[in-house]
């Protein structure tokens, strides 16, 4: 899948859950630029996530999460 | 003090052992006893003799865990900081506590106000860790909690109260011995972490913390993998996040998987089970008030366990508690029927920081098999059964509990309503979709940008007690009494 589309769903997927769309998705952004991204929602956004693009992550693959790029590599070499 | 000497006994008798391993790193005991004996050096210097509560900012490293039980050895009792709370709450807790000293593992010091003693920066000496003589009334540590208006509450715990604690914790029978690996996943404002650190250092194990910046429920899940943990005390809303990923996780190394702070579901504990196939599940109860917990009760595998809507008792009272259950007179109520739950005890703690409308409201005396006993009122509704297991059947007021933090929903109404001067606010706690309770505000008004309001209330509250949602409706709806209908703004999440 594309890069840019990739990212699209992301922005689509953080602003359902957060409902918000105060930030700008690009590859260093991490959860602590925005607002309401805290271990709480971060279940649900990862789980949201799965499900739009119809992959499954492993919980090792959560701990290697540090920004938006390596989750957008992540999907990448999944989807 | 036994509590005190005990410490020390146990830190001399396993010098070559690991004490803790923090972010991948591993720390003897006598590495711990050298940090323990220079910050006990830095503390005679430089923190006042009469001084006896003294602040502790709350980092995730050695010095930090070291500076607890150097102040234990001074006589002295710790207050936690966590940096990452707002510094006007912060402030109101040194203030509360009357702290005037502050230990600090930060490379720059968080306050500079009150004075600061820099633990990573002190000289080193010989090991020295003969306690001072410390009495069952001294402190152990003042633990803030969330209050209905708007200021925190203190709980002071001695070392009695400690004492009592770990006395009961070993008649449970869940040992820990000095091949054991244990989890502390909580956060040092938090008490379920005295029992996560204190417990395993009593007999040589080693301790595993979690990296503030880490996720906590995968790095947990990697810890007990990589490290093979034998022992963890866990708050249930991990296992809801976990829950997802139970056919991922096989540790056969567990032995004792222990869950306080929430209400714990049968289903998901049997799935759990299921991970850990060799270890004894136990769900334990306890409020700050009892350190840190005083009832348990052990899940029975493949049998039939005790349980209330799902949710698995509370089990019975610890050695060093007794608990009753009592109505709106005072009166204990019969088997079966439900009331609020009082404990009394050696955990107990002598009663709120500086608080005595609090304290009267709290805390009452009661005769109790011949003697007249304090009891303190949890606000948790329960029942009992034939058998002594308590049932836990939800709250009397308006308290949630947040990945295990207490959370007075009056005291986020409270700053709420600050923000939004005359506008009213409702603040809910929700379910979730993974079944974690989240905060959800109601305000009474036309739909309007509510980013500046979070943005104070994030200046006066932790972040725990943030809502995660926010809704807007026209007037609040009106349950039959005339108050305002809370269930109903529940169910507009979720």
């Amino acid at each position: 899948m594309e890069i840019n589309m990739i990212k699209d769903k992301i922005n689509q997927v953080l602003v359902g859950i957060l409902e918000h769309d105060n930030f700008e998705i690009h590859d260093e952004l991490t959860a602590k630029d925005v607002d309401g991204w805290d271990s709480l929602s971060h279940m649900m956004i990862i789980t949201k996530i799965e499900e739009e693009f119809g992959i499954r992550f492993k919980l090792r693959e959560l701990n290697k999460l540090k920004n938006l790029g390596s989750l957008v590599s992540l999907i990448q070499s999944k989807a | 003090m036994n509590l005190i000497f005990d410490i020390q006994s146990s830190i001399a008798a396993h010098y070559d052992r690991n004490a803790f391993c923090i972010s991948q790193k591993f720390y003897t005991y006598k590495q711990f006893a050298q940090k323990i004996s220079d910050i006990r050096l830095g503390i005679q210097q430089f923190v006042l003799e009469d001084q006896i509560a003294v602040g502790l900012i709350t980092n995730d490293d050695i010095e930090t865990y070291a500076s607890i039980f150097a102040l234990w050895m001074e006589g002295k009792a710790y207050v936690p900081l966590n940096p990452d709370f707002p510094t006007e709450r912060l402030q109101m807790i040194i203030k509360m506590a009357d702290v005037e000293f502050i230990l600090d593992s930060s490379e720059k010091q968080v306050f500079h106000n009150p004075q600061t003693v820099l633990t990573k920066t002190l000289d080193t000496s010989g090991i020295d860790f003969d306690p001072k003589i410390i009495s069952a009334d001294n402190l152990a540590y003042i633990f803030f909690t969330s209050g209905t208006t708007g200021t925190p509450k203190g709980v002071p715990i001695t070392f009695g109260n400690l004492s009592a604690f770990t006395d009961a914790f070993w008649d449970l029978d869940y040992p820990i011995g000095s091949d054991d690996r244990c989890l502390q996943m909580f956060d040092l404002t938090f008490d379920l972490s005295v029992m996560s650190y204190l417990c395993p250092i009593l007999q040589g194990a080693c301790v595993y913390t979690i990296p503030k910046e880490e996720i906590k429920y995968s790095y947990i899940f990697e810890l007990m993998e990589d490290h093979k943990l034998t022992f963890a005390l866990m708050v249930p809303s991990i296992l809801h996040y976990l829950r997802p990923y139970f056919d991922e996780i096989d540790c056969p190394d567990m032995q004792y998987s222990l869950f306080c702070g929430e209400a714990l579901p049968l289903d998901v504990t049997e799935e759990w089970s299921r991970c850990l196939p060799n270890a004894t599940i136990a769900n334990v109860y306890g409020p700050t008030e009892c350190t840190i917990f005083c009832t348990d009760y052990t899940y029975k595998k493949d049998m039939t366990n005790k349980t209330h809507n799902g949710v698995l008792t509370i089990g019975n009272d610890m050695k060093n508690t007794f608990t009753i259950i009592i109505d709106h007179e005072n009166n204990e109520v019969g088997i079966g029927e439900s009331g609020e739950l009082c404990l009394s005890g050696g955990q107990l703690t002598p009663g709120y920081w500086k608080n005595e409308t609090k304290n009267n409201e709290a805390f009452f005396f009661k005769e109790y098999k011949g003697e007249n006993i304090r009891f303190y009122r949890t606000g948790d509704l329960c029942s009992k059964d034939e058998k002594g297991n308590i049932l836990y059947l939800g709250r009397v007021d308006f308290q949630a509990k947040i990945q295990g933090f207490r959370v007075e929903l009056s005291e986020i109404e409270f700053h709420a309503k600050e923000a939004l001067e005359k506008t009213n606010a409702v603040a809910v706690a929700f379910t979730n979709s993974i079944h974690n309770t989240e905060i959800g505000l109601v305000i009474e008004s036309d739909k309007f940008d509510h980013k500046d309001l979070l943005k104070y209330m994030k200046t006066k509250l932790p972040v725990y007690m943030i809502p995660t949602k926010v809704k807007f409706v026209q007037n609040f709806p009106l349950n039959a009494n005339g108050k305002i209908d809370r269930n109903r703004l529940t169910t507009m999440f979720g």
